[in-house]
């Protein structure tokens, strides 16, 4: 199951009502439209909290997701490109984030990236469709990848701090 | 399509979101960790505190941190903070509090305390609080407040009410603002109280109303209990406003004695005393002078008086009794004291008096019983009194065979004795229910009388007893001749026994039944018509009885009367008590040896035949018999049925020589040695007689 602490963050996150994928057309923008609202919520609680952790944008039509996500470790921020697209069967069928930077390098990734998302991802996800976003997705499934996968990878010294200009 | 551009514009939100505040943020995360770096390195330069306002200059690069470690200010600030606080909380404020408001740890603020109150007097800090002059000012405005209303006011309410210390309160609130903001007076004799004028006034004027209405001693509780004035204030005014009175002392249980009370008691002394000539101390306590001796020392200072156990006396009184007793002796009479000083005093009180008054002189003419004194002088009239009742109450006794009857009648005795136990018995009843009074005064003339009896009466007695009892034997010997021997014992018995007994036991049972019906007749010296009105008198009971037993007295028969007294004694719930033979016996055995003792002693032959016959005749009748000389003839002749024929003649022959001897003449010296010789012969026929005796008797 989740910890505590993702737990709080995921009831904070607004839940979605309406049930529609990329082709439904007119539902798909009222669906978006909530998509982009719980972000925003997500976002600004993150802030108040003082947890950022991720940038994103999509595409015209919201299909595909793109931006970088970063880890804290050791006063050091890595920092890592992520995309997604939104898959036909949405929400059904849970979007399926990647860190292209990181395929190969670690074994709890599919090929192009995809990060492998725990046991419970799945039917906890199956349970609440259509209540669940992107913005779920993020908090249950990357966010707990991050904290366990990069300490691990840094360690193994297959990710190393890139001196970047960044903010 | 109006929709996308919707999720365009929530798009760019989206975006804008994610980038404006994120800047921000990182930098405040980091800043305690800057900020202690640059603390740690001394480079610090310009620092801003976290809501970028506050700067400070390398100068004061002492920092202090709030509580929760977010905020950082200059001591200065810190200084700057606490007075405005100060201010803001209407010029007192708490320490404790004031880290709370400012967000600092209290060491900060105790450490920059000094800080806080260098330059500003006006501020103090007191008991871990901060106090201003504003709020000093506030107080001082309410303490005159509640003063004017109250009238008085103590520091130690106001400490309480203020929670300030009692010091504070009184120096810097208190006494440096009496007569500016705060209107009244401090207690001089405790500085800790403050009132006002109008108080004083006003407590001064109840208290003064309260004590001159009381006119009774009162406690000082009841009277401050009813003024409702502090028992402290009570004290230091009452000497201001009172000269109504006194108290007791100075104590919370003292008494408030009005003068006009102490007054009027002292008067009503002084007028007793001076009407009376004494005090009672009962009467004193009643007044509520229980301490009366001092009391009287102070009042008779001057004055000439006497302590006595219930009372105090003055001079006077006792001059009066010593007066009294002067002319007592002068008038040769007696005195009852009791009478002649006032009736509150006891027996002790004129104990002490006699005791005083009596001086060695004046004791010498008195005797003092209880509360009579007597005059040596009256008690010698009294006993020339008494010596003449008494001669001629002795001479009536041997008159009418009183004293016989008590010398030979031994039988009856007994009975007497015991029937008189009884008497008294009921006498001492009886008279109980009579007048004290009365009685003591009847007591103390019988005393005298008794003890005047009591030297002169025996001798008396047995004098006019001897000379009596000779006279009856003439008497009885002139019947003697007339009549025969046989009757001898029956005469005598005859003619004593109606005079002596039956008159006597008659006179004593009425003597009985008067004190029995409490009737106050002595009846002694009754008449025969007196004695006989007497019985008519009595109740039925005793009347039937009664009558009979008189009538027997006026006959010459015994065994009547004998009759009628059973009768009579029954009446009265007498028993007459059984003649006791075995007494008489030993009576008349003693008599006979004491006899019998002398003719064993006797040498003169006329003596040895009168002693022989007398007991002769006491062994052959069992009784006794006193005869003189001049009977032994006829005492012979009576004997000598019971003697043997040979002893009766030696009596006679030997009674003959007796007479030859006494006639004198010839024969007389011849007689002499006649009786020598039958001497011894006597004698053994006397005591050898006694043997022969109880056979025949």
């Amino acid at each position: 199951m989740v910890d505590e602490g993702t737990r709080k963050t995921l009831s904070n996150i607004p839940l979605l009502t309406t049930k529609a994928g990329p082709r439904d057309k007119e539902l798909w923008i009222q669906r978006l439209k909530e998509e982009y609202q719980s972000l925003i919520k997500y976002v600004q609680n993150n802030k108040s909290a003082d947890n950022d952790w991720f940038r994103l944008e999509s595409n015209k039509e919201g299909t595909k997701w793109f931006g970088k996500c970063w880890y804290i470790h050791d006063l050091l921020k890595y920092e890592f490109a992520v995309e997604f697209d939104i898959p036909v069967t949405y929400p059904v069928t849970a979007p399926e984030i990647a860190l292209p930077e990181l395929d190969g390098k670690t074994a709890k990734m599919y090929r192009g990236g995809k990060i492998c998302l725990s046991d419970h991802f799945k039917p906890l996800w199956a349970r609440n469709v259509p209540k669940f976003g992107i913005g779920h997705a993020m908090a249950l499934g990357l966010g707990p990848w991050l904290a366990v996968e990069i300490p691990d990878l840094i360690s193994k010294g297959v990710v190393s701090y890139k001196e970047k200009a960044n903010s | 399509m109006a929709d996308w551009d919707e999720i365009k514009r929530l798009a760019a939100d989206f975006q804008k979101v994610q980038l404006s505040s994120s800047t921000q943020r990182l930098s405040e995360r980091n800043c305690i960790e800057i900020v202690t770096w640059l603390i740690q390195r001394k480079m610090v330069d310009l620092i801003f505190t976290s809501d970028g306002k506050e700067y400070m200059t390398p100068a004061h690069l002492i920092l202090i941190f709030t509580s929760d470690g977010k905020e950082y200010m200059t001591p200065a600030h810190l200084i700057n903070d606490i007075r405005g606080e100060l201010y803001v909380n209407g010029g007192r404020v708490n320490l404790v509090e004031l880290a709370k408001i400012i967000g600092v740890d209290l060491s900060h603020i105790n450490a920059h305390l000094n800080d806080v109150l260098k330059g500003h007097k006006d501020i103090h800090s007191v008991l871990g609080q901060l106090v201003d002059s504003t709020y000093i000012t506030k107080i001082a405005g309410e303490i005159n407040e509640k003063l004017q209303q109250q009238g008085q006011i103590n520091i130690n309410d106001l400490t309480l009410q203020y929670d300030l210390p009692a010091d504070f309160v009184q120096q810097h609130v208190v006494e440096k603002n009496l007569g500016k903001l705060i209107f009244g007076k401090q207690d001089k004799k405790d500085p800790r109280i403050f009132f006002t004028e109008t108080f004083i006034a006003r407590t001064k004027a109840k208290i003064r109303g309260a004590l001159i209405g009381l006119t009774k001693p009162t406690p000082i509780t009841v009277i401050l209990s009813h003024a409702d004035v502090s028992e402290r204030l009570f004290f230091s005014l009452f000497d201001q406003c009172c000269s109504y009175g006194s108290l007791t002392s100075r104590l919370v249980g003292a008494q408030y004695v009005p003068n006009i009370y102490t007054r009027s008691q002292n008067e009503w002394v002084n007028n007793f005393y001076k009407q009376n000539g004494y005090l009672e101390f009962d009467a004193l306590n009643r007044l509520g002078i229980s301490d009366y001796k001092t009391y009287l020392k102070k009042l008779f200072a001057n004055d000439d008086t006497i302590l006595l156990k219930s009372c105090v006396i003055s001079k006077n009184i006792l001059d009066r009794a010593e007066a009294d007793i002067e002319e007592c002796i002068n008038s040769k009479s007696y005195l009852d004291l009791q009478n002649n000083l006032p009736s509150v005093f006891n027996e002790q009180d004129i104990q002490i008096i006699t005791e005083t008054i009596l001086n060695t002189k004046k004791l010498r003419e008195t005797i003092v019983i209880e509360n009579y004194i007597l005059s040596k002088a009256f008690l010698e009239t009294l006993i020339v009194d008494c010596s003449k009742k008494l001669e001629e109450n002795a001479n009536k006794v041997v008159e009418n065979g009183k004293y016989q009857h008590y010398q030979t009648d031994l039988q009856i005795l007994n009975l007497k004795t015991q029937k008189m136990r009884i008497c008294q018995k009921k006498l001492k009843l009886t008279s109980g229910r009579r007048e004290e009074k009365k009685q003591l005064v009847v007591r103390v003339v019988e005393v005298h009388k008794e003890e005047k009896r009591k030297q002169n009466q025996p001798r008396n007695i047995i004098e006019v007893g001897k000379h009596n009892i000779e006279e009856i034997f003439e008497q009885i010997q002139e019947k003697l001749e007339e009549e025969g021997l046989d009757m001898l014992i029956d005469s005598i018995a005859n003619y004593l026994h109606p005079i002596l007994n039956e008159k006597d036991i008659t006179t004593e049972l009425l003597n009985y039944i008067a004190a029995e019906e409490n009737m106050n007749t002595v009846t002694d010296n009754f008449t025969n018509e007196q004695r006989l009105k007497f019985v008519n008198d009595l109740s039925q009971t005793y009347k039937n009885a009664f009558s009979t037993l008189t009538k027997t007295l006026s006959g010459q028969n015994v065994e009547e009367f004998l009759n009628s007294i059973d009768d009579a004694l029954a009446t009265c719930s007498m028993i007459l008590k059984k003649i006791d033979k075995k007494k008489d016996r030993i009576v008349i055995l003693n008599h006979k040896h004491s006899l019998l003792e002398q003719l064993d002693k006797c040498d003169d032959p006329a003596l040895a035949l009168h002693l022989t016959s007398l007991i002769l005749f006491v062994s052959a009748t069992q009784n006794m018999l006193h005869a003189s000389g001049r009977h032994v003839s006829s005492i012979l002749v009576f004997l000598k049925q019971f003697l043997p024929p040979e002893q009766a003649e030696e009596l006679s022959s030997y009674h003959e020589f007796v007479t030859l001897m006494l006639g004198g003449g010839s024969e007389a010296e011849n007689a002499k040695e006649r009786l020598k010789e039958k001497l011894p012969i006597i004698k053994t026929i006397a005591t050898e007689f006694k043997k022969i005796n109880p056979e025949k008797s």
